[in-house]
């Protein structure tokens, strides 16, 4: 871990500056005093992140709008894409990734999540008026998913499990959907979420498998930097989260955004 | 660093800087076949030929490449133009490039003496025979830099072949670090192969100049 | 199948982005200009360790994608402590790209001309500066002009790179407009009109300079 760091910051050309050696030691402290939390998230992941009419909403931004007012802290949200999140949080860019990440035991190991914000579990969508009907229908077929998603890797277990499919990777699920609008997929695997939204939206072309989910339930929840200086943060942001669940908040922004209520876990699943 | 991350993700590197070579190679090969078609086309073409090839100049140089490779790729089967990854982004390089290589050989054809043609009319050639024996060999002297030049921009262009499923340099790069979170290694990866590639064809480029501009260097 | 509705309701929110795209490329050649300028200089320069500098400048600049460059800058800078908004990191990143195609076609354009002007400019007793200000520049300027809007047209267009770092361009705005209708086909259309607008309008631009600089 430290190795990578200090490569991180050779490959800027500042070998001799590691940053492994952080002057920070408690970021929760570092937020406070600053008043203000910087946010990374990807603005094109409806229901969670959207701008209508150049506003940024969505529930990712309920959620956190009510976590920080719990913090004291002024958010500060910018529309950063999925490519470039990951490494700007490690340069210590943002100190927060809000997109919804799958948290997964490869992810764990490299940063640190908080609790969950939402049901991550992997859907299958289809072309409307489309033969397939349960999600076993997709043996021997194309399907399409983000790379390197942890989707991708339920839906390669389950196809293995079906005696194989074919499985093409895009960038992101803006491509995956538009080649099942053009008729290039079967089928596409996205989160419960990310499926519904989109199925609500298009309904003239795209409709949900039936059940629509397979695969082990897995949730969303928020990126921060590993190690001890994000441990504040993210306690007191796992605080702030159980404060909204036992008062309704939660629930109240999820009917909002997804039409229903999950409960979530109370604890960071695989930790 | 953790060197064993190139070692499980180095063949899918190597395919991928195979395949974005093959990609550029033919997408500049092409794409200078139709430039020169067009610009002769310009150069014989009546004028609602000419302002049919004006437009469509205007019309792709005028829009960014990932815009027409998105549109190509996932608007195509809305009027039955249904392709697979490659052959949609060898296309795409290809309308891409003509433009440009289009403008590039009509600045060379001005740059031929018009001596030369006249010369070649007076002896009764053809204008085939012109095209072909006065102003591509002296044309293309001169055209050269413009073409290497442009042949570098194009190389940058191939890694949005990415967002169609290509599995170039770009795809296989984002797939490692999708996989490994090493997005910092992968851009370094990416930026280091791009580098020498480029270094490589501007270093042809200018050894081909030499050669072939070898009868305009007076012998001392 | 295609919603002609969808196609028009995205026109507003990229004429807004628009601005980004406009203000990054326009910048980013503004200042690519006089830094270019400046590593034509040193291109030309009788030092060899200050051609070296410019071809290693030019080399890097453009070998690397610019996608690359803009993840370099926006990263790298906080780590040194200097943490610059992403519109900063994105018109900088622009304009030292664009420098290195601007002293190359400046280069050019100085080398293009005739030797016999400078050797008269000298014969008639000229001084240096003077050849420069009065013979060289003004016709290097004159002969740079299209390619220098030819470089503004592809700064327009790869503008669209620099939504990685945040910035909420046409391209990107397209892609926002499409995480909510979910029709991305008629967003990025509507993209395409509006790249060409600008790029048709720069394009007239450059043919009128051109004729009233003609030499």
């Amino acid at each position: 871990m430290k190795l990578t760091t200090t490569f991180t910051a050779a490959l800027f050309g500042l070998s001799a500056l590691s940053l492994a050696a952080p002057a920070m030691a408690d970021q929760l402290a570092d937020v406070q005093e600053a008043g203000k939390i910087v946010t990374a998230t990807d603005m094109h992941y409806a229901p969670f992140d959207m701008i209508v009419d150049g506003e940024y909403q969505g529930m990712t931004k309920d959620l956190f709008d009510g976590v920080t007012a719990e913090l004291g802290v002024t958010p500060v949200y910018q529309d950063i894409p999925w490519t470039a999140e990951l490494p700007g949080l490690e340069v210590g860019k943002f100190d927060i990734v809000i997109a919804p990440v799958t948290i997964t035991p490869e992810r764990l190991e490299r940063y640190t999540f908080t609790l969950p914000i939402a049901d991550a579990t992997v859907s299958l969508i289809k072309p409307a008026g489309s033969d397939l009907v349960k999600p076993e229908d997709i043996a021997g077929k194309t399907v399409g998913v983000q790379q390197g998603t942890a989707q991708f890797k339920q839906l390669q277990t389950f196809g293995d499990s079906l005696g194989g499919i074919t499985i093409k990777e895009y960038g992101t699920n803006d491509e995956a959907f538009a080649d099942l609008g053009a008729g290039r997929l079967d089928a596409v695997a996205a989160s419960m979420p990310n499926a519904t939204t989109l199925v609500k939206a298009r309904p003239e072309q795209f409709a949900l498998f039936e059940p629509a989910q397979f695969g082990e339930p897995t949730y969303f929840g928020w990126v921060l930097r590993p190690g001890e200086d994000s441990a504040s943060l993210a306690a007191a942001i796992n605080d702030a989260l159980l404060k909204m669940t036992d008062d309704g908040r939660v629930k109240e922004i999820q009917e909002k955004w997804l039409g229903a209520y999950t409960e979530l876990p109370r604890e960071v699943p695989g930790s | 660093m953790d060197v064993s991350i190139f070692a499980e993700y180095g063949p899918r590197l190597l395919s991928g800087f195979g395949l974005t070579i093959l990609c550029w190679l033919l997408g500049t090969v092409l794409g200078a076949a139709l430039g020169l078609l067009i610009a002769v086309a310009q150069r014989y073409g009546g004028r609602s030929v000419r302002w049919v090839l004006q437009t469509y100049i205007e019309v792709i140089r005028g829009t960014p490449f990932l815009v027409q490779l998105f549109l190509l790729y996932y608007g195509g089967p809305m009027i039955g133009l249904r392709l697979d990854p490659l052959p949609a982004g060898l296309l795409g390089l290809t309308i891409y490039g003509s433009p440009y290589f289009a403008e590039i050989f009509r600045s060379a054809f001005r740059a031929v003496p018009l001596g030369l043609i006249e010369a070649g009319r007076a002896i009764g050639m053809p204008e085939l025979a012109i095209v072909r024996r006065i102003l591509l060999p002296v044309g293309l002297v001169s055209a050269l830099p413009a073409l290497v030049n442009f042949s570098i921009i194009l190389t940058k262009e191939t890694v949005i072949l990415s967002i169609i499923t290509v599995p170039e340099l770009m795809y296989q790069t984002q797939y490692m670090a999708t996989m490994t979170f090493t997005y910092l290694e992968g851009y370094l990866a990416l930026a280091l192969f791009f580098w020498g590639f480029v270094e490589v064809i501007s270093r042809l480029g200018r050894r081909l100049e030499r050669r072939i501009t070898r009868h305009l260097i007076e012998r001392s | 199948m295609f919603s002609l509705s969808t196609f028009l309701d995205a026109f507003w929110p990229l004429t807004l982005a628009a601005r980004y795209t406009l203000l990054v490329s326009g910048l980013g050649i503004a200042l690519g200009l006089v830094i270019g300028a400046f590593v034509c200089v040193l291109a030309l320069s009788k030092s060899r360790a200050a051609r070296t500098v410019a071809a290693l400048w030019v080399s890097y600049l453009r070998g690397v994608p610019m996608l690359v460059q803009l993840l370099v800058v926006f990263f790298l800078l906080p780590v040194i402590g200097i943490n610059v908004p992403a519109i900063v990191a994105a018109v900088v990143t622009t304009a030292i790209v664009a420098s290195a195609y601007i002293s190359e076609i400046w280069r050019g354009a100085i080398l293009a001309l005739p030797r016999g002007q400078t050797e008269a400019a000298i014969a008639i007793g000229m001084r240096p500066r003077d050849t420069w200000t009065r013979i060289i520049l003004p016709q290097a300027v004159a002969l740079s002009i299209p390619q220098l809007i030819n470089e503004l047209i592809l700064l327009v267009k790869a503008s669209s790179l620099v939504s990685v770092v945040g910035v909420m361009e046409i391209t990107r705005a397209s892609q926002a407009q499409a995480g909510v209708t979910f029709r991305p086909l008629e967003a990025y259309l509507a993209a395409a009109c509006l790249y060409l607008v600008i790029n048709l309008c720069l394009a007239a631009l450059g043919r009128w300079l051109e004729h009233r600089m003609a030499v």
